[in-house]
């Protein structure tokens, strides 16, 4: 039996154990009502602000101002989704199906990247939408629209690669939430926010600003370029990975 | 298996264990707890490695067999799916992954005797009903081999006395069957032959006939009023204990040798047979220095407190 037929009948099991089960659809609904929720806030606010956000902005940018929403929707679903096999023994059945664990690896954090990304893009696109229904003059230029939400889809993509490499790597939902709530969120914050160089420049290293950086524009050091923020995330993302795949790989299939 | 070995720090489950599991035969894998069973059904399936030795299914590791689940189907731990999936979901899952048709699902599922429990979410599974679903997905590809660790945990008669048919059903096909079990009945019925290890070491493995008439120590009680001629003529040609007034137990001679014996000498003979024992007794026998969790009796239950 070929790779390519093993992965993609792989590929399309991890589609329906991804979404036979009510978590994944609390997850997917939960994070739409809050981005699109914010998306309507934006809108009615600056529906009702006579001077308007400035000549040149678009309703691209006020769904951007979602984005995290929905980038902690997509790391907390990945995180559930990756774990979830060893949180409740399925790993048992899921590698006697799959033996090959490489391919397991594949399909599992194919599915689940493409899947997270094209729900963040999706969501804010869907909310930038809602601030130009509440003030169609923003406009939605086609250009900034792809720019904008391909930048996210790096975010998402990274996001959830980092979120599938901790899940496998702890295998355990608590330990992986914490530690990625702790890396784009509660560990650059803090470190940029004590009086030390070293501690700035290293919150600056971390994916959560790589990530904040990303969309926004904004970081914890004054020299951070898009081009350091994608590597930065892209960096953590990949070692993430690598060592939630050394873990399936090389160890056993335990819960 | 070959020389199967596995380490977990100071302690070795399994030791250098070797034992084949012929094709058209039920082969029961007995042992205590903790003799190493399931790691050794765990490391036949890949999903715990050997620090040593070989594990093959027709001459193939698990991993290397192209569509596994036409080749062995396992049940290994009923409790181990996601709650939250119905079982129809669970089973589809593993049907995309090996090729098999969804119309496979539902056979499986009515073979079973799962029926409309299918479209419940397993976390309202009772044990046997896990049970039942561990085993519809070991049938999903129709496998050349079964291999279930303690398949009648949690099942009803009925269920119990299914499951028997088909083990046996398999078995009479050609196809190979590794089922363990505790319930040592229940594998004095079903299987063919008996593989008992303890602490991780093959202490056994032949023909349940052979188990139960003690390993090729085949033991004869004989009653005669004349026990003391009887034992002077037997005592260098067997293995000679007495029993009871008038009875020994003789291990190393059929009844039929002792039989004609006791008519050359002229002896009555007021009782002669082979000693059967329960698959229950040999095991004892068999594991008895291998047991590492002993429990203990209460003394309100012994009298000792009375």
């Amino acid at each position: 039996m070929s790779t390519p037929i093993v992965l993609a009948r792989t590929g399309s099991a991890e589609w329906s154990r991804l979404w036979s089960v009510r978590s994944t659809w609390i997850f997917a609904a939960a994070t739409a009502v809050v981005v699109l929720g914010f998306g309507t806030i934006m809108g009615y606010d600056v529906s009702g602000d006579p001077t308007g956000p400035g000549p040149d902005a678009t309703a691209w940018d006020g769904g951007r101002f979602t984005a995290m929403f929905a980038l902690f929707g997509v790391l907390a679903m990945a995180v559930v989704t990756s774990t979830a096999d060893h949180g409740t023994g399925g790993i048992v059945p899921t590698l006697q199906w799959t033996p090959r664990r490489g391919v397991l690896l594949a399909a599992r954090t194919g599915v689940i990247v493409a899947t997270m990304t094209l729900l963040g893009v999706v969501l804010v696109a869907g909310a930038s939408v809602v601030v130009w229904a509440f003030r169609p003059s923003l406009g939605l230029p086609f250009g900034a629209g792809v720019e904008a939400l391909a930048e996210l889809a790096f975010v998402y993509a990274a996001g959830a690669l980092l979120a599938v490499g901790l899940g496998l790597a702890t295998r355990s939902t608590a330990a992986a939430l914490v530690s990625v709530i702790a890396l784009v969120l509660v560990l650059p914050m803090l470190l940029a926010q004590l009086p030390y160089e070293w501690s700035v420049g290293l919150s600056a290293r971390m994916p959560g600003s790589g990530a904040l950086f990303l969309i926004f524009g904004e970081g914890p050091r004054d020299d951070m370029t898009t081009a350091s923020a994608r590597l930065t995330l892209g960096l953590w993302a990949v070692t993430s990975l690598v060592a939630g795949g050394l873990r399936l790989m090389r160890t056993d299939a335990d819960r | 298996m070959r020389g199967l070995s596995r380490q977990y720090g100071d302690v070795r489950a399994v030791d250098d264990l070797t034992f084949d599991v012929p094709a058209g035969e039920v082969t029961g894998f007995l042992g205590p707890n903790g003799a190493g069973k399931s790691t050794t059904m765990r490391i036949v399936m890949g999903l715990d490695r050997p620090t040593a030795g070989t594990a093959l299914i027709g001459g193939q590791r698990y991993v290397d067999l192209p569509e596994p689940l036409h080749h062995v189907g396992a049940l290994l731990d009923a409790g181990a799916m996601h709650p939250g999936r119905t079982g129809r979901g669970h089973l589809r899952i593993g049907a995309r992954t090996n090729g098999i048709p969804l119309r496979r699902v539902e056979e499986v599922i009515e073979q079973v005797g799962l029926g409309q429990a299918a479209r419940r979410r397993i976390k309202g599974y009772s044990l046997g009903m896990r049970q039942r679903l561990g085993i519809a997905a070991a049938l999903l590809g129709d496998p050349k081999a079964l291999l279930f660790d303690e398949p009648v945990n949690g099942l009803d008669l009925d269920g119990v006395r299914w499951i028997r048919s088909l083990l046996r059903g398999f078995a009479d096909e050609g196809r190979t069957v590794l089922v363990s079990s505790h319930l040592m009945s229940e594998m004095q019925l079903i299987a063919d032959r008996i593989v008992v290890i303890g602490r991780g070491r093959l202490i056994a493995e032949a023909p349940v006939d052979e188990i139960l008439r003690g390993l090729g120590g085949q033991r004869v009680r004989i009653r005669t009023p004349r026990i003391e001629d009887l034992q002077r003529a037997l005592a260098d040609r067997a293995a000679v204990e007495r029993t009871a007034p008038g009875e020994l137990e003789i291990t190393g001679l059929g009844a039929t040798e002792i039989g004609d014996l006791a008519h050359a000498l002229g002896l009555p003979v007021h009782h002669l047979a082979e000693i059967e024992q329960s698959l229950e007794h040999a095991y004892l026998a068999l594991t008895g220095e291998s047991v590492d969790y002993h429990g203990r009796t209460p003394s309100y239950l012994n009298g000792a407190g009375r």
